[in-house]
């Protein structure tokens, strides 16, 4: 049965303001969503990170224990200039990792959250720290990368795209079967499911652009180019434009960049979901239900069902960033697009569960 | 992120030293969703009234400790800027702002990334000068901000 949790990153805005606490935020996850899961991002919530006080952790496992909460999964980073007179080595970027383990194992986690660009190496290389304090990796597989690399979707030359390794998926398993540990696997972003830009992030751009009317054009014919025809064909078109291939990337996508059915494979190794979202918006002649009409929820969540996935999905709304450039009236309002998405993530379990 | 927000809007005031104004300061965010290690913090493009003050003639006050440069922020590799927390940025200025309205320019650099990317080893060498947009994180652009000056 698929499980529902929050991650605390759909917060950052009534953090930021000081409208929510942590606590505020696990009391509105308990009450009003109804669900245990707790994820979240370590240098937003606790407090001192990398030295967090006994006091803190004390706090933390209390605060939970109170209201039954789960602590799925802990989001962990690797900032590589961190010494500043040289770049972080693959020994060092490991001894972050097993350090972010310890201090995810003393907060109660079950898994951590590494990014889709820590090399395969430094996992392998905190393997043992992971077992020894009973903590997951998982590995996350974020847009643009897939879940199996597919020969018929053209693999953009350029941009984020380019910089990813498409293997990474396989290499997580090949890892696990390798040294047998049940203490590495994937954490899927529903962002690999989101198929078309979204409005909130068209407005946004559109207010900040030089050129407005080229992300029109490149919106008007996505469905005809690949990424990489695309940024030509703006170029050629508008010359002298100083739009990037990242602004293609957003506003050119037609599909998702993964496939949900390639999940039936990977459901083994998947630690926990992040529930990526922009914005929910009322279904047609259905008050009361909500979408994200970029992203597919139905799909992945119909094949989970059917194959007996069993761990958390945690939402994470990602909608606010594009709506902070105005006033304080224009601000998105996070507890209510969490709700509404956890309305979604019940129906769609409900639908799919029977 | 939190572009028009990054600034509080009545934390502009004149520095004094030995009762004469000798610069300004105002208080900010950090333009992510989550807090850095502090050495990863390198400074500001900042304008002021058309004017540019390079990071030379910045400091910047966190953690309960006296103002630093960005040359010894650059050194504080176990430090950590939570994200809950102000800093204040303080620029040198002679003779402080005037009385009145100011528009600052604003963007935050911090060498946050997700990993290994194909300019590392040059921004050891050479960080991103900020206001180019590189090292600026998830807030690109230069902010602009109309600050009444507060009274001290």
């Amino acid at each position: 049965m698929i499980k529902r949790g929050v991650s605390l990153y759909s917060y950052q805005q009534a953090q930021f303001f000081k409208q929510m606490s942590w606590k505020d935020q696990i009391v509105e996850v308990h009450d009003n969503l109804k669900c245990d899961g707790i994820e979240i991002i370590d240098e937003a919530v606790i407090r001192d990170y990398p030295f967090p006080s006994e006091q803190f952790i004390f706090d933390w496992n209390n605060f939970m224990a109170r209201y039954d909460m789960n602590a799925v999964t802990m989001d962990i980073y690797m900032d590589v200039h961190q010494f500043r007179d040289h770049v972080m080595t693959h020994k060092e970027a490991a001894e972050r990792l097993k350090n972010d383990i310890k201090i995810a194992a003393k907060l109660g986690f079950k898994n951590v959250r590494c990014l889709c660009l820590v090399p395969i190496d430094v996992i392998e290389m905190a393997l043992d720290t992971a077992e020894k304090y009973n903590v997951r990796i998982g590995k996350e597989i974020h847009a643009p990368l897939p879940i199996k690399l597919r020969e018929d979707r053209p693999r953009p030359t350029k941009g984020m795209a380019a910089a990813l390794d498409y293997r990474m998926a396989d290499q997580i398993i090949e890892l696990a079967q390798r040294t047998g540990s049940k203490h590495v696997g994937l954490v899927p972003d529903f962002g690999i499911f989101q198929h078309s830009p979204t409005q909130i992030s068209i407005d946004y751009e559109k207010r900040h652009s030089a050129h407005p009317e080229i992300i029109d054009w490149i919106l008007e014919n996505r469905f005809s180019y690949t990424f990489d025809e695309l940024f030509d064909l703006m170029n050629e078109k508008f010359p002298g434009n100083n739009m990037g291939y990242g602004l293609v990337e957003r506003f050119g996508l037609k599909e998702s960049s993964a496939v949900p059915e390639d999940l039936i494979d990977i459901i083994p190794y998947i630690v926990s979901f992040h529930g990526k979202f922009y914005q929910m918006t009322e279904i047609e002649g259905q008050p009361g239900c909500y979408e994200d009409k970029s992203i597919n929820y139905e799909d992945p969540i119909r094949i989970l069902c059917e194959n007996g996935f069993d761990g958390y999905i945690d939402s994470e709304y990602e909608g606010q960033r594009c709506q902070q450039d105005r006033g304080v009236a224009y601000l998105a309002d996070e507890v209510e697009e969490v709700r509404r998405h956890h309305e979604m993530l019940s129906r769609l379990i409900a639908k799919y569960s029977k | 992120m939190f572009d028009n927000f990054l600034i509080r809007e009545n934390s502009l005031e004149n520095v004094y030293r030995e009762g004469k104004p000798v610069g300004f300061k105002f208080a900010v965010r950090i333009a992510d969703y989550r807090g850095c290690f502090l050495s990863l913090h390198n400074g500001y493009y900042v304008e002021c009234d058309g004017v540019v003050y390079p990071r030379e003639v910045q400091k910047f006050e966190i953690n309960g400790k006296a103002p630093r440069d960005f040359q010894e922020i650059k050194t504080c590799v176990w430090e950590h800027w939570n994200y809950d927390d102000e800093g204040y940025v303080y620029v040198e200025k002679e003779g402080g702002l005037a009385p009145g309205e100011h528009v600052i320019g604003l963007q935050q650099s911090i060498l946050a990334q997700y990993g290994y990317m194909p300019w590392d080893e040059a921004w050891v060498k050479n960080p991103p000068e900020p206001g180019t947009g590189a090292g600026a994180g998830k807030t690109a652009s230069v902010c602009e901000f109309r600050l009444k000056l507060q009274q001290a």
